[in-house]
Parts: C-alpha cells; structure tokens; sequence
C-alpha cells in the first residue's frame, strides 16, 4: 500500500523531460567520444596521442588560454567598476548599460571583426596634420593582439557584465561601502577587499563562461589571422576525422570541470553571504 | 563648549528641502538623539555629519575644525547601520581590525584594540566566527565595536535597534549606552522609537518636515513640550478643543468643564480657541484631599495593558484615556459609571489650536 502511494507521488512526467533532455545532451557527446576512440582499434587512445603530439595544438591552446586570462583581467577591470559604479551612483544609468552589454548579442562576431579591422588598419594621424600619434593595429603582431582581446572583450562582456551585476545585488553594496568609508577606506581598499571578495562566485563564473568563449572562438581569430586554438580546431576539422572528435570531448570535459569549480566555490559562498 | 556644531545646515534634494536651517551644539560625551518620525529629516542630518551627503548650505565643525566638505573616509566618525553592514567576507576579529589595518597601525597595535574592542562586547568566544554565524543582536555588538576601534570623534547610530526583536533592543540600547559612557565618547542616536530616545540620551531633538521642533532633557521634553507635534509625537496624549476662559487664573473650558492649566494662558485673550493636551498618566480618581482639577467622568471602556491600565472616559462630550499602574488588589470602576476624577494643574498644557 504504501509502495503504491509512493508510486502515485513520483513525478513521473518531471523525471521523464529531464532523461529526455540529458538524452539530448549526452547523446552526441557519447557518440563524439566512441568516435574518438574508433580510429585504431588497437590502439583506442590513438586519435588523443595524435592531436597532443602536434605542436601546433599546444601553441594555439596556450596562446587561447593566454588570450583567455588577459581577457579575463582586462573586463574584470573594466567591468567590476563600472557596475560598482552604476549600483552606487548612477543607478538610472543601469537600463542603458545593460542594453549596450547586449549588443554582441544582435551585432555578429563577423561585423565586429570587420568593424575592427577597417578602424585599425589605417595609421591614426593628429586631426588637420600628417603627424601619425598610432599605427596600425593590423600592421604588428602585438597590436592584432591588442585588438583580439578587445574583441573577446566585447563579446564577453555580457556574460561578465551580467555576473559582476548579479553578484552585486547579492550583497548591500551601498551599505557596506558606506561602512568602509566611514572607517576610513579608500575607493581602492573599497573595491579589492570589500566589493570584489564579496562577489568572488560572480566573478568566477563571468571569468570561465569568459575562458569558454574566448578558447572556442573562430571568427575574430581567422580574420585577424592568430593562431588560437579555434580556428586549429576548425581547420583540424576539414583535413582529418579522429582528433578534431578527441579534441572537442576535451573541450567538452575542461568546460564541464570548469562548471564543477563554479559550483564548489558558489557554494561556498553562499553560506558565508547568507546570513548578512 | 561645543565639541560638534551643526549651524544653518540646510540639504535640498531638487526643489525638496528635506532638513531646514538645522542648528545644534553638541558637547563632548554627550549623547543626543535625533527622534521623529520617518522623512522627517533626521537620517539625512546624521549622513550630513558623515559626510555621505553634503549639505546645501551651513558648516558643520567637529573640534573646531571645518569638516563640511570633507571625505567621509577623512572624518574619523563611527558609522553603525541598521543592517549592521558587517563585511560578509570577514570574520569578527577581521571585521574590528578592518579599520585600523585601513589607518595602517602596526600588527600589535591591531591585534590589542580587537582584543579589547572583543572583550567589551563580551563576544571573545565568537572572534573567528563570520557574520552570517552570529544572531542579529551580536553582529550589530561587532558592528559597535568595529565602529570604537577606530577611536572616533563622534559615534553616529543611524536606528542600529530597529531590526532586532523587542527583548534584544532593550538590552542593547542599555550596552550601547553604557559602553558610550564609560568610553566618554559624543554619540548621535537616530530613532523613531520615543521610548528608545527617552531611555538612552541626554538631550532629544525632536524633528519633523526637516525642522527642529523642540530640542531638551528626555524630562523636559516629555514633560514640558513645547509644541503641539512634540507633545503628540513623544508619549500618549490626550488633546481636546478648548476655550480661554480666565487668562488670570488660567481657566479652560472643554465642553463647559473648566480646566486650571499651571503654565497659564499667557498671551492668549478671552474666548480664544485652543487646545487642552493631558497625558493618560497624569489623570487618576479624585479624593477628598484632591481640590484643583476635579471633574466628573463617565467610564467608558476598561482596558489591560500588562503593567498599565487604560480606562477611557468621557469628560463633557470628549473622550479622554486614563492610565493607571496595574496591581492585583486594583479596585476597576465599572463601565458606564460615574466617577470624579483629576489632574494636576501642571498636567494641564495649552497649545495652540
């Protein structure tokens, strides 16, 4: 009797979306995996040995990874003030900012990367001189770099934009920084030991959602001719079967240990802001 | 001598004056209460003092110097909020500390003021422990003690009591008190809880619409308001409509009852309309020894308070409440009795219509 009462509560209907939808997901991941494994029976490893013994692999990963961490820096530092500021001061600022971060959403990555290259691949002069005060972005290796990561920049800003802010409204910002102040903090002391190891969770799932797009971008890095990980992956794809399948079950792999660490430190978090 | 001086400070928000022309001396130690109800100024006026808003016009001078326009990180003002604004990411110990670790004392110097600032609000069990693993009345202690750690000029309290439960406010109100004493810091309580205000401070200023009304000992101002806002705002009170009947004698008449007022009718002319305000306590039943202010009621309502109770009768054709200390052997009268009862004549004040 009580088998059966237990039977009629069970949410059948709920567990019956959600194997569906785990289906949907895992299923190609299943199927790219037993791919990988499929070049030489012999040897099931084989098409991982392949894709980790070509150098190329390791320098685009690590020039993406390194793309990634600058990045990362660089929107934390542009953004975390940004939305600070806008929490504090000029919150009638919010619904024009929040509009501007979604614009990577409606402006593709190819109109971005063209945009991009047409404004920097002419040398800037002093307006009515001949007096050039930059070159061209385009012309130099450090300055494509520069204008790569202002891409990813862009492109990463609503993910990180909408972290920072959510991770703020968590937690009373005014209050706290009008804590600080009154005990004689400084905007600075504010920002890195108040505000930022309070939204550290936000922060940190900005930063990998961040790492993951800019690790599998390809447009901006194909037109502006870097050797990232993206475009290698892409053209791995067109010439060989077996390691471009072993390297995306990687990516898949590095993403998911990424949203585990989310987790852990979200976790964490949470209970020590939960009773404020 | 004035330690704080607030002198025509005045803050406009838009065309809004929100405090208007603001002016008080404040001596060192002394603990003063700003008490009305909420929009009435009071926060506003305490964040001017902490330089989190900068006033329209006037100066406000803090030891002789000029400190209007200073940084709120410049001031060296204690800040205790509401919300007690503990940072989530610290412990006790780190939170006390922040402040002085901000100021760059050395280590020890540090490490000796948490202990002590630890030790005066009895949480030394509690110094590793983070906020959200404290009950409210603790953290708003540490929030105290973080404040004292600093060693401030001026402790302002912007209502720290108002989100904890009615036991805990007791208390604390008591330790704030005392640990503001013993410490001979000046402090600026703001509240909107009379009896908060009453209990705590030295003198009150009661606000409303962003104008000081009455500024006074608790005594002075529960006993001798001067307007009619303070005297409805701070305690209960009974008002009635009135006549100027003898302005020799002092002679009021609600409903054809004549009222002796002590404080007189001074200024006022015969046939003046006015109003009576008597506070519930100041009533009692007559006896034959009472000779001023003895007039007829009839018992209206009885009502139990706890340690008071509140009897409502009908003076004329006004209702007025009477408050009585409870006691077992308490002999009620019943309702719809008549009875004589009185007041002094200094229970009688005159206000303004």
């Amino acid at each position: 009797m009580k088998f059966l009462n237990r039977l009629r509560k069970f949410p059948f209907l709920a567990w019956l979306w959600f194997l569906l939808g785990a289906l949907y997901f895992v299923l190609p991941l299943l199927a790219t995996f037993e791919f990988s494994l499929s070049w030489d029976p012999a040897v099931p490893f084989k098409a991982y040995q392949r894709a980790f013994e070509d150098v190329r692999f390791w320098r685009s990963f690590i020039a993406s990874n390194v793309f990634a961490v600058i990045t990362i820096i660089a929107c934390i530092i542009l953004v975390v003030p940004t939305a600070y500021w806008i929490r504090l001061r000029l919150p009638q600022a919010r619904r024009i900012v929040e509009f501007i971060t979604l614009m990577p959403f409606v402006v593709p990555a190819i109109i971005l990367v063209f945009g991009l290259i047409r404004v920097y691949s002419t040398p800037f002069t002093i307006p009515f001189t001949n007096i050039v005060f930059m070159q061209a972005l385009t012309q130099f290796k450090a300055g494509t770099n520069i204008l790569i990561v202002a891409g990813y920049m862009v492109l990463a800003m609503p993910y990180m934009y909408r972290s920072v802010d959510t991770g703020m409204r968590t937690v009373d910002i005014l209050t706290l920084t009008e804590a600080a102040q009154s005990l004689g903090a400084s905007w600075f002391v504010i920002i890195t030991r108040v505000i930022l190891p309070n939204i550290r969770s936000a922060l940190l799932s900005g930063a990998l959602l961040t790492f993951a797009i800019v690790v599998g971008e390809v447009i901006l890095a194909s037109f502006l001719g870097v050797n990232a990980f993206g475009p290698y992956l892409f053209l791995l794809g067109q010439h060989r079967a077996y390691e471009p399948a072993a390297l995306s079950f990687v990516s898949f792999l590095l993403t998911w240990i990424a949203m585990g660490m989310i987790q852990l430190v979200t976790g964490g978090q949470n209970q020590t802001a939960g009773g404020h | 001598m004035s330690y704080l001086s607030i002198s025509n400070v005045t803050k406009q928000f838009g065309d809004t004056v929100v405090v208007d022309n603001f002016n008080l001396e404040i001596g060192k130690g002394e603990f003063v209460s700003f008490l009305g109800p909420s929009g009435c100024g009071k926060t506003t006026t305490l964040r001017m003092v902490a330089g989190f808003e900068n006033p329209t016009s006037g100066k406000i001078l803090l030891d002789g110097a000029d400190i209007t326009d200073k940084a709120p990180n410049q001031r060296n003002v204690g800040m205790i909020f509401q919300s007690y604004a503990l940072f989530p990411n610290m412990t006790v110990a780190q939170n006390i500390g922040f402040g002085l670790k901000v100021r760059k004392e050395a280590d020890a110097v540090v490490k000796q003021r948490v202990s002590e600032m630890i030790s005066l609000i009895n949480l030394e069990a509690h110094a590793n422990k983070y906020p959200y693993q404290l009950s409210g009345g603790q953290q708003q202690r540490v929030s105290l003690a973080r404040a004292l750690a600093i060693r401030p000029q001026v402790l302002l309290l912007d209502e720290p009591l108002s989100a904890l439960d009615a036991k805990i406010r007791v208390s604390l109100r008591s330790e704030i008190r005392s640990i503001q004493k013993s410490l001979g810091i000046t402090a600026i309580f703001v509240t909107h809880d009379q009896e908060e205000a009453l209990s705590i401070s030295d003198r009150i200023v009661v606000m409303n619409a962003g104008e000081m009304e009455q500024v006074g000992t608790p005594f002075e101002i529960y006993n001798f308001p001067k307007t009619r806002f303070v005297a409805n705002f701070v305690g209960s009170l009974n008002t009635a409509d009135a006549e100027v009947v003898d302005t020799a004698k002092g002679l009021v008449s609600v409903d054809g009852v004549q009222f002796t007022s002590a404080e007189g009718t001074k200024g006022r002319n015969k046939g003046d309309k006015v109003k009576v305000a008597i506070r519930p306590e100041r009533f009692s039943f007559a006896t034959q020894q009472h000779k001023d202010n003895v007039v007829d009621a009839i018992i209206e309502n009885i009502t139990f308070l706890g340690s008071v109770v509140r009897i409502q009768i009908k003076i004329g054709n006004t209702s007025f409440n009477m408050d009585t200390f409870n006691n077992p052997f308490l002999e009620l009268p019943k309702i719809g009795s008549k009875q004589q009862v009185t007041c002094s004549k200094e229970a009688v004040l005159v206000l303004d219509e």
